[in-house]
């Protein structure tokens, strides 16, 4: 059965003067993926704003930019779309790589053509998934040589979830994966960008893919409003099959109530909302809220 | 000095002026046999008057350093009063050889054009196998933004860094190609060596280094957006904490360019526009000197809220030009160094011409004036920097440069001896001497000016007029004292308690009613109170001159290179004022350069909007002073006795005693003294004189709030003023001040609610 989600995603800004000139980048709008149709998606943005522009970028996420260039107290972007994600793969359908990771970091190192045009550029540390010496404490042991790929990627996995406490008040989103190693807490973010370090540093591609998860309250109670969040998790290459995600965060292989918005090499690539005003020195507070609600649909007409 | 006994070059390495066999070089031969006649004692000379006039253009007080590398984490810094200094002895290099090196630098900037092409574009170099895409992607400096948005074009102007070593050969040491920062040094060099060594310079046949100038000028009007008329060109800076600031306001007034700090400029729509007075202008083309990595906050890579918020957007879509384009740091990244060769090879189908150093390669050498030995001539290391521009016409190199000095264990590509050198290319034939035509006019400005800079003058205005009036007031005061010791008891002490109360008013603290401080009146016996207040009027005057460098920094390039030997100067006699217990002798210095200083606005400034907010403010603050040397001096009803002195200070400390003695002939009378300071608008220090000008100027503004303002202060200043006292003071003159100095002070408040209120600083939002 395939799920239709309706997803919105409210980020609301109020100053306490108001700015002059406010500037937005928005990774918002889903993309289409192999196992997933994006049937409608808009932003929405208060006040009514004087620039709005969407472009593709390097990654073919799709990127807005906004531009409200009048006196403004507060400033609302919101992301609506109707997404559907097809039925969620099962452990046991989940194939074998049927190369050593150490092989496929082999192949990566000398690619050429396409492959090193599209897949090299996620084989990259970046500052947010640097590769360093703290990353010992959770690939000790797993990368033996000769260790199928997606064996390698589902223990990793495991370990970061088992080992790593979930801590929203832990980290943000300049904590680096060094102090998440040190403390062994942190949220999806720091989880994904953990997993990808881990990868990267060992020769294999991965992404970081942005988007949502479908949550539920706990038995008998109503969802709330804005309860679900964006979520984050990573994605690896498996030459043959292409890129296959892994969701550290729940140990789990996407797309299970997952929604994928955008992929790039780190949270910085995709941020969702990120913005600048010019203005008064003033207070300035944001709030934010997600609602994610899927329902199962037949298959396409 | 020149002989084999003064300068003894290396054994064994390649010497820029001695050859192998111990004679000159021919390149070397004219300057050689110049220095030969001089003495150590000339050369330290020389040493000397370089440095005075690099103070006066600013790169002493005002400015920081030449930086050590041209890396963006070095860029924006801390001021740091670390002035370099000039080495008299030039770096001369035979006009065949710099000919081969030039060549070699345009070869880099075809290089680093293609680089960046394809490492945005199609990257071809990492699809041959030829750049890892794992090092290419790890780069933090890599602009994704610009991969989808390619500008027409990259490199409009590039520096190179070149060291020769001890074999004779030519080696890159970098390249710079993000913000290239030295071109206006070695103008400003140039400009230095050429008043301390005229003849040598001519002697020598120098190739002249200012055609720049015109070659960056073609450089940038040649990037103009298609179909734009008259475009607009700014000079982007970080403001005066920028390691390089002093370069980019010099190189602003060499070009004729306004120079914009982030704040200055707004992006709307994708075009980026200049804020002056009233509004905002179209600015076509940026000739950028903030790096990368500080441009624009909206990019996610950048560090902190520097620059101008959406600058990057407003490139990418065309509406504006960066020259050089947002990105270009990739191309310097010392990762990306190893595959250059290559790359040339690939891209252009060439050698690289110009190899690269390797660490471990031993330098030449060069005559360099000693840092230890005074006068002595011994042999450097000095890194030569090459500019290069793209101009229509093909790719111009600067004739010329700066030689920076390698201190023992410097890197070459972060010198740390702040020893430069002025660059002389000698033996050819001044070929580059181009015509001084720009393709574009650039649009005349005469009407408008970034709203930044007349905010600035207008506060350089007000500080200056306040240290004139702290200045004059305490050394009036001062000297009276002096003169007659006894005037401290005169009147019951009413000439001292009216004393106080000009010296307060004049730093604009407030004054009791006995005219002492307002904490514990009578606290202390009027001698000590006095020379309290005395001290207190010296402190306000540095703190005012202070203030009033402070602007004068951030508008360079509208002041004269006068203007900044003048402020270099003030700047000094501050610390002796600081210093001092009392220094009667620095306030008639302050005096005398305030004076200049008023006098240089008045007849060397272009008289559009910048002048009138720097005259306004004058006008203002003297207007304000003198109705507040009334209050402090006639307000009190004092005996006769103590009038006539404290009258006397009242016309003194407004220099109108003179003017007063010559029109009435007779002891000081209340009525005649309002008279000259308040109502005589032929006295220049009269408060109707100052009227006189403020309605000129809130007129030539068409700002009607500001004329209302001026009216009702008119208004004020024609309050009759009776004999009535009460309470010891003189109701009169107490009303009359207040009827006109309150309309002046909501105009001060006005100007700027009206005129600069506009907040610019780019704040960062959290993100989700």
């Amino acid at each position: 059965m395939t799920t239709r989600f309706d997803v919105v995603h409210r980020t609301e800004y109020t100053y306490g003067l108001p700015m002059s000139d406010g500037y937005t980048v928005a990774h918002l709008l889903p993309r289409d993926t192999p196992t997933q149709r994006v049937v409608s998606a808009e932003i929405q943005v208060s006040p009514d704003p004087d620039e709005y522009e969407e472009h593709t970028d390097l990654f073919g996420n799709r990127v807005v930019r906004i531009g409200v260039h009048r006196p403004h107290g507060h400033l609302g972007v919101t992301g609506r779309c109707v997404v559907e994600v097809e039925p969620p793969a099962r452990p046991e359908h989940v194939p074998a790589a049927g190369t050593s990771w150490d092989e496929v970091a082999r192949q990566l190192v000398t690619a050429q053509g396409e492959i090193a045009t599209t897949i090299g550029p996620f084989v990259a540390a970046t500052a947010a998934t640097p590769s360093i010496p703290e990353l010992a404490v959770v690939t000790d042991d797993l990368f033996v040589p000769g260790r199928d790929l997606l064996d390698v990627v589902r223990a990793l996995s495991s370990r970061i979830h088992a080992e790593f406490v979930f801590d929203p008040e832990f980290s943000d989103v300049s904590t680096p994966i060094a102090a998440v190693c040190a403390a062994r807490r942190g949220v999806c973010q720091d989880f994904a960008h953990l997993m990808i370090a881990c990868l990267r540093s060992h020769g294999l591609a991965a992404r970081y893919v942005s988007g949502y998860l479908e949550t539920f309250p706990p038995p008998g109670q109503p969802k709330l409003t804005g309860s679900d969040a964006s979520h984050a998790w990573c994605s690896v290459w498996v030459p043959d099959l292409g890129w296959l995600d892994a969701d550290p965060t729940n140990d789990q292989v996407p797309p299970q109530r997952h929604i994928t918005v955008a992929w790039g090499r780190d949270y910085f690539d995709v941020t969702p909302v990120r913005g600048v005003v010019i203005g008064p020195a003033a207070s300035q507070s944001l709030s934010v809220g997600v609602d994610v609600s899927g329902r199962e649909i037949d298959a396409e007409p | 000095m020149f002989s084999e006994n003064h300068y003894a070059p290396q054994r064994g390495r390649y010497d820029e002026a001695v050859a192998e066999d111990g004679t000159m070089r021919p390149a070397w031969s004219t300057l050689g046999a110049t220095l030969r006649d001089l003495r150590p004692i000339d050369l330290l000379d020389q040493q000397r008057q370089t440095d005075r006039l690099l103070d006066a253009e600013g790169a002493g007080h005002l400015v920081h350093e030449l930086p050590p590398d041209g890396t963006a984490d070095a860029g924006v810094r801390a001021a740091d009063s670390r002035p370099w200094r000039l080495d008299p002895i030039p770096m001369v290099i035979d006009h065949d050889e710099f000919r081969s090196l030039s060549h070699g630098v345009a070869q880099r900037v075809r290089l680093m054009e293609a680089l960046l092409h394809d490492l945005y574009g199609e990257r071809r170099l990492v699809s041959t196998g030829i750049v890892p895409a794992s090092v290419l992607f790890s780069v933090g400096s890599l602009r994704t933004t610009m991969a989808t948005h390619a500008p027409p074009r990259w490199v409009v102007n590039l520096a190179v860094d070149l060291v020769r070593t001890a074999d004779g050969t030519w080696r890159v040491v970098q390249d710079l190609v993000d913000a290239p920062a030295g071109a206006g040094y070695a103008l400003m060099n140039r400009s230095v060596v050429a008043r301390v060594m005229p003849d040598a310079i001519r002697r020598a046949g120098a190739a002249p280094v200012n055609s720049f100038v015109a070659v960056m000028r073609r450089a940038l009007a040649a990037q103009s957006p298609p179909g734009r008329r008259s475009p607009r060109t700014v000079v982007l800076t970080g403001g005066p904490t920028h390691g390089t600031y002093v370069e980019h306001s010099y190189l602003a007034m060499q070009m004729g360019y306004h120079l914009a700090e982030g704040g200055d400029l707004v992006v709307r729509k994708n075009r980026v526009w200049l804020r002056v007075l009233d509004g905002v202008e179209p600015v076509d083309v940026i000739y950028r000197r903030i790096e990368d990595a500080a441009l624009d906050p909206l990019d996610a890579r950048t560090v902190g809220g520097s620059g101008v918020p959406g600058i990057t957007w407003a490139a990418q879509s065309g509406g504006v030009v960066l020259a050089n384009a947002f990105g270009t740091r990739l191309a310097e990244e010392r990762v990306l160094a190893p595959y250059l060769d290559a790359a040339a090879r690939s891209l252009l189908g060439e050698s690289l011409e110009l190899r690269a150093l390797a660490d471990d390669e031993i330098l030449a050498s060069a005559p360099c004036l000693s840092s230890w030995t005074p006068g002595a001539v011994v042999p450097g290391t000095v890194v030569l920097r090459m500019h290069a521009a793209v101009t229509p016409d093909g790719i111009t190199t600067m004739e010329g440069g700066v030689g920076r000095v390698l201190a023992p264990g410097d890197h070459p590509a972060r010198p740390t001896a702040q020893l430069v050198k002025d660059v002389w290319v000698v033996g050819g034939v001044s070929a580059t001497r181009l015509p001084a035509r720009v393709a574009h006019p650039q649009v005349d400005f005469g009407g408008s000016v970034p709203k930044r800079v007349a905010d600035a003058l207008y506060w350089l205005g007000r500080s200056a007029e306040r240290a004139e009036v702290a200045a004059r007031t305490t050394r009036v005061i001062g000297s009276q004292l002096q003169q007659e010791p006894s005037l401290l008891s005169v009147g019951g002490g009413g000439w001292a308690a009216g004393a106080i109360a000009l010296l307060r008013t004049a730093q604009a603290l407030p004054v009791a009613v006995d005219g002492g401080p307002e904490d514990g009146p009578g606290a202390l016996p009027f001698a000590e109170r006095l020379q309290q207040e005395l001290r207190g009027g010296q402190q306000a005057v540095a703190a005012q001159i202070a203030s009033l460098a402070q602007e004068a920094t951030t508008v360079r390039e509208f002041l004269s290179t006068t203007t900044g030997r003048l402020l270099g100067r003030l700047t000094r006699v501050r610390s002796d004022l600081l210093a001092a217990e009392s220094a009667p002798d620095d306030l008639d210095v302050v005096l005398v350069d305030l004076a200049a200083l008023a006098g240089l606005s008045m007849e060397s400034t272009v008289r559009g909007p910048a002048w009138r907010f720097l005259d306004l403010a004058r006008r203002l603050e003297r207007a304000i002073a003198v109705l507040g040397s009334i209050q402090a001096a006639a307000g009190p009803a004092v005996e006769q006795f103590a009038f006539q002195p404290l009258a006397e200070s009242l016309l003194q400390v407004n220099e109108s005693l003179v003017a007063y003695r010559r029109r009435y002939r007779s002891d000081v009378e209340l009525g005649a003294v309002l008279d000259l300071l308040v109502h005589d608008d032929a006295n220049p220090r009269s408060l109707a004189f100052q009227l006189d000008r403020l309605r000129e100027h809130v007129a030539s503004l068409a700002w009607q709030e500001g004329a209302d303002l001026v009216h009702q202060a008119s208004l004020g200043m024609l309050t009759h003023v009776d004999d009535t006292v009460a309470g010891g003071r003189r109701l009169g003159v107490d009303a009359m001040v207040l009827a006109a100095r309150g309309p002046l002070l909501e105009l001060g408040n006005a100007v700027v609610r009206r005129w600069f209120a506009d907040p610019v600083n780019p704040m960062v939002m959290g993100s989700s």
